[in-house]
């Protein structure tokens, strides 16, 4: 599963961008603990190129929350690479996750 | 115990009436009695461009700069730069207000393209309304609009329902006024049936086209806890933004005024206690088709230009050029004012805007030019593509701004011809302070022009039709003939009258006549007395001498019979003839 990343990172794209993430949710209830443990996951597995994730707690910095116009919890934000993409939910839609990232899919290979 | 007419009549329980949040926008506050619910959401619901936006701006600008109460304007739109520009052309700079701490505006606005991957809560929203709340010590919030929230998250209205439950359970468990914008549905107030969660107080804006002609309207549809205007009112977006147009709200309290100015017409100001009108005060010329009343309008403008003061001319039939050829047949030069800059007209076809931005242009320009005397000609024809109620509300409204202003109006009606002449169809009548009646006298094949005092407050005035002539010298007003005949006006008027002359002339020569022959049968009298005088002298000088004559012959007789006597006695047998 992780060869065909690895054979792509490997053929020497021009410069993957690190996908740069920043995702809020809602202190620490459980459905927001869920919501960034199942994102790891996806993104370890499925983002060989790595990627920076910003955790936004709604309650500790609510100014964030109102500068990016963020009304859902949770909600992510793709930053990099462009274009911008903004995810709601709780992740447990893999495959619309994955697309939204750009990223491959499992079934791909 | 709780009676029956507590509960029919909440704004009679004194002590308990709701406390309420004035909104500052002229004439809602009147309407509402007092403005909206404290501590209370009000959904304003209405179509595109109905105004909700400016309504809840409003709002929160006026606790802001008038009530020390902070709001908090959340949008989900990104429309800040708009919503900038739209309240700064009313005078209000949102930034300085932000940076005073006074307001905040969070119109921060999500990419539209969001993917849903799975579960998720508004709670974002919560976190962004009770951060600004906290951050300024906010009373008042408005939300504006529920619409584009249900556009954000449109596979899931049914949360987004649940979710807009829980925050105005929260707005209301922080006794915040807010104010909540809902765009109106064909068969309910709002979408999404979001007015069963707001219903303490429901303000319906409507936008709509009567005639053509697009008039705006708010109504109340419910307050609960508190009596409130239920008409429908009409409204206008005005240099000061929305401004409601009740007609409850006319306060009585302006200054009057006891200077008295000349209408133009010396006979009008002789039938007015012969010194004219009061200044700031409302004078109405109706009367049917052709009767003069753009004239007796211009007849005031041109005098209080002749005084050096500036007149502000409306005219909503004729243009300028026609009105000012008009009034030179009649000797009133109005183009001399104009190039003195006196004189100002605004001539205006009334179906090419609305009543309302009628009113709000004739506001700025009264604002603009500072006119002392203002002529409106005429306001009926402002009731097209509107119901007359609309126009009544809104002359009262203008008629009451203009007395505030200390600017004395002369506004021109029309009566439709065969309706009852002493009735306005603005209902406006009551309104105004001098009314004159301008009617036409028929009779003798004419048709002359009459006017009269209907009433005229605070002042002795004259109860006499007068005609009201117009010729190339000037606008003048003459007493009607009254006679034996009735009223007569015109050339019935010049008629009876050299007929009264005519009259006069044959009686002085009749009496001068009748004297010079009692004169000559007095002669003939005294002729004919003197002539039987000399009759009966002649008569007795004549039976004098008979008498004489008579006596002389008996003397002669007795003395011949003596002689005859003595004789016989000689000769007796002598005796006898």
């Amino acid at each position: 599963m992780s060869s065909p990343t690895e054979v792509q990172t490997g053929e020497g794209e021009p410069t993957p961008v690190r996908l740069q993430l920043t995702l809020f949710v809602s202190g620490a209830a459980p459905t927001s603990t869920h919501a960034v443990r199942r994102l790891r996951d996806l993104c370890d597995q499925h983002c060989p190129s790595g990627y920076d994730l910003e955790i936004v707690d709604i309650y500790q910095q609510p100014e964030v929350v109102a500068s990016r116009g963020v009304l859902a919890v949770p909600t992510l934000i793709k930053e990099l690479p462009l274009p911008v993409r903004v995810l709601i939910g709780d992740f447990t839609d893999e495959p619309r996750v994955l697309a939204a990232l750009g990223l491959p899919t499992a079934t791909q290979d | 115990m709780v009676t029956s007419n507590d509960v029919h009549d909440p704004g009679n329980r004194s002590g308990l009436e709701l406390p309420k949040s004035p909104t500052g926008i002229a004439g809602f506050d009147e309407v509402s009695k007092g403005g909206l619910p404290t501590g209370r959401a009000t959904l304003v619901s209405g179509p595109p461009g109905s105004g909700k936006s400016l309504f809840a701006v409003q709002f929160l600008v006026h606790g802001a700069t008038r009530c020390a109460e902070p709001g908090v304007y959340l949008s989900f739109e990104g429309n800040r730069a708009k919503l900038t520009s739209d309240v700064r052309a009313l005078g209000i700079d949102l930034d300085a207000l932000e940076q005073d701490g006074r307001l905040l505006v969070d119109a921060q606005s999500m990419a539209r393209q969001t993917v849903e991957t799975g579960e998720f809560d508004l709670e974002a929203l919560m976190v962004r309304m009770a951060f600004a709340v906290e951050k300024i010590g906010a009373k008042r919030v408005a939300i504006d609009s529920l619409e584009s929230l249900f556009a954000a998250f449109g596979s899931r209205p049914d949360l987004v329902r649940s979710e807009l439950l829980r925050l105005f359970s929260w707005l209301e468990d922080q006794a915040l006024t807010a104010v909540i914008t809902g765009e109106r549905a064909e068969e309910t107030l709002i979408r999404h049936s979001m007015e069963e969660f707001l219903s303490d107080c429901v303000v319906l804006l409507d936008h709509r086209v009567v005639d053509e002609v697009a008039t705006r309207r708010l109504r109340i549809l419910k307050y609960r806890g508190s009596t409130h205007g239920r008409n429908e009112y009409p409204f206008l977006i005005g240099p000061e933004g929305l401004e409601v147009l009740p007609i409850t709200s006319l306060g009585l309290n302006q200054q009057v005024s006891s200077d008295r100015l000349s209408t133009g017409i010396a006979g009008l100001d002789e039938m007015l206690g012969g010194l004219g009108v009061f200044r700031a005060s409302s004078i109405l010329v109706s009367g049917t088709s052709g009767t003069g009343k753009t004239t007796i309008g211009a007849s005031f403008a041109s005098a209080a230009c002749q005084r050096g003061e500036t007149v502000l001319f409306f005219s909503f039939e004729e243009s300028q050029s026609e009105i000012l050829r008009n009034m030179a047949s009649v000797s009133l030069d109005l183009a001399g004012w104009i190039e003195r800059g006196l004189l100002h007209f605004y001539c205006e076809r009334p179906t090419t805007l609305g009543l309302e931005d009628h009113l709000a242009t004739m506001r700025r320009l009264v604002e603009r030019v500072a006119p002392t005397l203002v002529v409106i000609d005429p306001v009926s024809s402002l009731s097209r593509g509107t119901s007359m109620n609309d126009v009544s509300a809104m002359l009262m409204r203008q008629i009451y701004y203009l007395k505030l202003a200390g600017i004395t109006a002369v506004m021109t009606s029309l009566t439709e011809g065969g309706s009852d002449l002493e009735r306005t169809e603005l209902n406006i009548s009551s309104l105004v302070d001098t009314w004159l009646l301008a009617t036409t006298l028929q009779g003798s094949g004419e048709r002359n022009r009459g006017l009269y005092v209907l009433k005229s407050r605070g002042m002795a005035h004259s109860n006499q039709i007068r005609e009201f002539l117009l010729s190339s010298e000037g606008v003048s007003l003459v007493p009607v003939y009254m006679g034996p005949d009735g009223v007569l006006t015109g050339s019935a008027r010049a008629a009876a009258e050299a007929v009264e002359t005519d009259l006069g002339l044959g009686a002085e020569q009749e009496s001068s006549q009748l004297s010079v022959a009692m004169e000559l049968r007095r002669k003939a009298v005294e002729t004919h007395v003197a002539s039987l005088w000399a009759d009966f002298e002649a008569g007795e000088s004549l039976t004098a001498r008979r008498i004489m004559e008579t006596k002389k012959r008996e003397h002669a007789l007795r003395a011949a019979r003596l002689e005859q006597g003595r004789q016989r006695t000689v000769k007796p047998e002598d005796d006898g003839p």
